[in-house]
């Protein structure tokens, strides 16, 4: 029987030479969290359906549908569905995502009992706070992105191949000056099917409120061709802004802008998380915090500002990340949009990027404190 | 390890020769003083048994030194190293189970010990086939925990223990959840860890274990050590009983106690038990027997009973006082 034993057991020189008591984790400490995580197999499977479940399942039913019944049924992708499934599914569900596995990380060695395990090898608590960091980010970066390239990928190569602009059949990509053409050679559709709040004198279009206004008795063929042509003109030139947001697929700009402003999300969530379910010791009260923290407060506090509020509005991180959301994607908790849309709280660039590094830094700061002081 | 090495050292200063040093260590929980102004020094190189009723503290003073919670008062050290200031260095060569071993139960314990080991030094991850085959579970090793019994975890936190090329084990009961043949299989381990000049404090309940396994024990009763020292000369310095079975009992006490006067004489049914101070020697033991042959009694029986850990245990421990 092999026994474990040296001719001098014990050699002292072990804790100064394997820097035991640095804050930085070895590489080894942060695999083998890594396969702790990953080894949680019901976690792992429900993040899994979440995540890349969700979106996948829904692209997969669209293909069919339009598969079999492709005048019934659009195409499966584009932008429209990739901006409505980055800016409304995979940004709040990779959030929660990753403060699940972040509140599994930051809780599970003390439910289960390892913290007592881990302390008494000497390591710095510190390092074993920070080597969860790593670990963590291992599993949700990765499983964020697989979910937001199944979106792209669908999206790109199931793209439709005709822009539908408000309804109407529009080249993608015109300049202004041919969205301009394009309108004064198709004017009927323009003033008749375009949304524009300014009075043009053509009693044919879409109001402000949403209705098609054609008051009893106007025959809209006795206005003269060149006002009519003038006027959706005019309706073009107001309108190319929104125009020219619309694609028929996502550019590789904004995939690339969207994915990583999806991956800033899930960092927060993870570290977030991490700290919150460290200083708590433990996980299911913390979770349930970052879900109402995501879905209904962060919602509920952008929808207005309120002056005596302002400042703890532009502290919420989920508010400050949506100022920070690619142009060209549907707005987000009020924040963002297309073309720097509305923002119900305003919060400059610079404030919104404090924000978010001040949650990052302090949770991270509270979880390994709360792990350094904690009875073991 | 003689008892002048006990001595030997007194104050707070850090010594070599001591495995664990403390000087007036406290800890506090409220108005519950767990841990008070203990004073114990642990050698190295032996089985050191650490005593005491439940609730006594044993298990706070082993955290405390552990750095599993801070003390409130007083200074330590382990393997020459002072702690907390140095406690990286001291744990580096400390292996340690505290209260029941719990692990990853998804993991198998195998993936358990690799989670320990890269918090360790690198060599460490080496000696996880070893250590598991020392605690006998090579076999199982690659099951998951949440199938493991009891026992079986206990000795997957004795392999953890052995990670680190431990100089010191702590070990907080460590017959826990072990049937008879893994207790007998726990004892010959701890014996064979002190026999490559590894020291083993061990916390236990069972009397009957830390006699047959220590060598040295401290008894600890409401947070404080009250007596610590081989256990050889611990029990040298309890009183005398010796055990007499003859043919009246009754007659037999009156005639010893006006003999002896002073001598506590207990009857139970045809035997007496006679407690005769410390020091007595051999040739009291022949007086007695002189002396009921003298007046006619037969003895049938005449031993001097070896003194046992458990009762000496209970004669110095609180317990005692609260049952008489």
């Amino acid at each position: 029987m092999s026994v474990v034993t040296s001719a001098t057991p014990g050699v002292e020189a072990g804790a100064a030479h394997d820097r035991r008591g640095s804050w930085l984790p070895t590489g080894a400490m942060i695999t083998t969290r890594i396969m702790e995580l990953r080894k949680r197999r019901g976690l792992m499977a429900a993040l899994a359906v979440v995540n890349i479940g969700i979106p996948t399942i829904f692209l997969t039913i669209r293909l069919i549908a339009h598969a079999v019944a492709p005048k019934s049924y659009g195409p499966a992708g584009g932008y429209e569905i990739f901006s409505a499934l980055v800016a409304g599914v995979l940004f709040v569900f990779g959030f929660i995502v990753a403060a699940t596995v972040g509140c599994t990380a930051g809780s599970i060695d003390l439910s289960e009992g390892m913290f007592r395990h881990l302390v008494i090898t000497g390591r710095s608590r510190l390092a074993l706070y920070f080597a969860r960091i790593p670990a963590g980010l291992a599993i949700v970066v990765p499983m964020v992105a697989v979910g937001f390239t199944i979106v792209c990928a669908v999206c790109v190569f199931a793209a439709p191949t005709k822009l539908y602009y408000q309804g109407i059949e529009v080249p993608a990509g015109l300049s202004q000056t041919g969205f301009e053409n394009w309108a004064s050679q198709h004017p009927l559709d323009v003033v008749c099917g375009f949304p524009y709040r300014e009075p043009i004198g053509v009693p044919c279009g879409i109001r402000p409120d949403g209705k098609i206004v054609t008051p009893p008795g106007t025959n809209i063929h006795t206005i003269p061709l060149s006002t009519l042509k003038a006027d959706a003109v005019k309706i073009a030139r107001g309108l190319y802004s929104d125009y020219s947001s619309r694609f028929l697929s996502p550019s590789t700009s904004l995939m690339v802008k969207s994915g990583l402003w999806i991956e800033l999300e899930a960092i927060i969530g993870f570290i977030v998380g991490l700290g919150l379910a460290s200083l708590m010791g433990q996980r299911t009260v913390p979770v349930i915090m970052m879900i109402v923290l995501e879905i209904i407060l962060t919602p509920l506090f952008a929808r207005a500002a309120i002056p005596h509020l302002i400042n703890f509005q532009r502290g919420l991180v989920g508010l400050a990340t949506a100022h920070l959301e690619p142009s060209g994607l549907p707005q987000v908790f009020g924040g963002g949009g297309p073309g720097g849309g509305s923002q119900l709280v305003p919060e400059s660039t610079t404030v919104a990027v404090l924000v978010i590094a001040a949650w990052l830094v302090g949770w991270t700061a509270l979880g390994a404190w709360r792990m350094a002081t904690r009875d073991a | 390890m003689g008892a002048t090495a006990l001595s030997a050292v007194t104050g707070s200063r850090i010594d070599e020769e001591w495995a664990v040093e403390t000087h007036a260590l406290t800890k506090r929980f409220g108005e519950n003083v767990a841990v008070n102004g203990v004073d114990l020094r642990v050698p190295r190189g032996c089985a050191f048994g650490y005593l005491g009723p439940n609730g006594a503290g044993k298990t706070t003073l082993i955290r405390v030194l552990l750095g599993l919670t801070h003390a409130d008062a007083g200074t330590m050290s382990m393997l020459g190293h002072e702690v907390p200031r140095h406690r990286d260095r001291a744990l580096a060569r400390v292996g340690a189970i505290v209260d029941e071993p719990r692990f990853h139960g998804h993991l198998t314990g195998r993936q358990n010990l690799e989670i320990l080991a890269a918090a360790r030094e690198h060599a460490a991850r080496g000696r996880i086939a070893a250590s598991l085959e020392r605690v006998g579970m090579s076999q199982r090793s690659d099951d998951r925990v949440s199938k493991y019994s009891m026992g079986m975890r206990q000795r997957l936190g004795v392999a953890a223990c052995l990670l680190g090329d431990p100089q010191l084990l702590i070990l907080d009961e460590p017959m826990n959840g072990l049937d008879p043949a893994g207790m007998h299989e726990m004892r010959d381990m701890i014996k064979s860890l002190v026999d490559e000049g590894r020291t083993v404090m061990l916390s236990s309940h069972l009397l009957d274990e830390v006699e047959r396994t220590c060598d040295a024990v401290a008894i600890v009763d409401r947070g404080k050590v009250i007596r610590q020292g081989p256990i050889a000369d611990l029990l040298a310095g309890s009183d005398v009983e010796v055990n007499v079975v003859c043919s009246a009992p009754q007659r037999a006490q009156a005639v010893l106690a006006s003999a002896m006067r002073g001598t506590r004489i207990d009857t139970d049914g045809d035997s007496l038990t006679v407690h005769l101070p410390t020091g007595t020697g051999r040739d009291v033991i022949a007086e007695i027997n002189r002396q009921l042959v003298h007046d006619g009694i037969d003895v049938y029986h005449l031993q001097q009973i070896q003194v046992s850990l458990e009762s000496w245990f209970l004669s110095v421990t609180s317990r005692l006082g609260e049952s008489a």
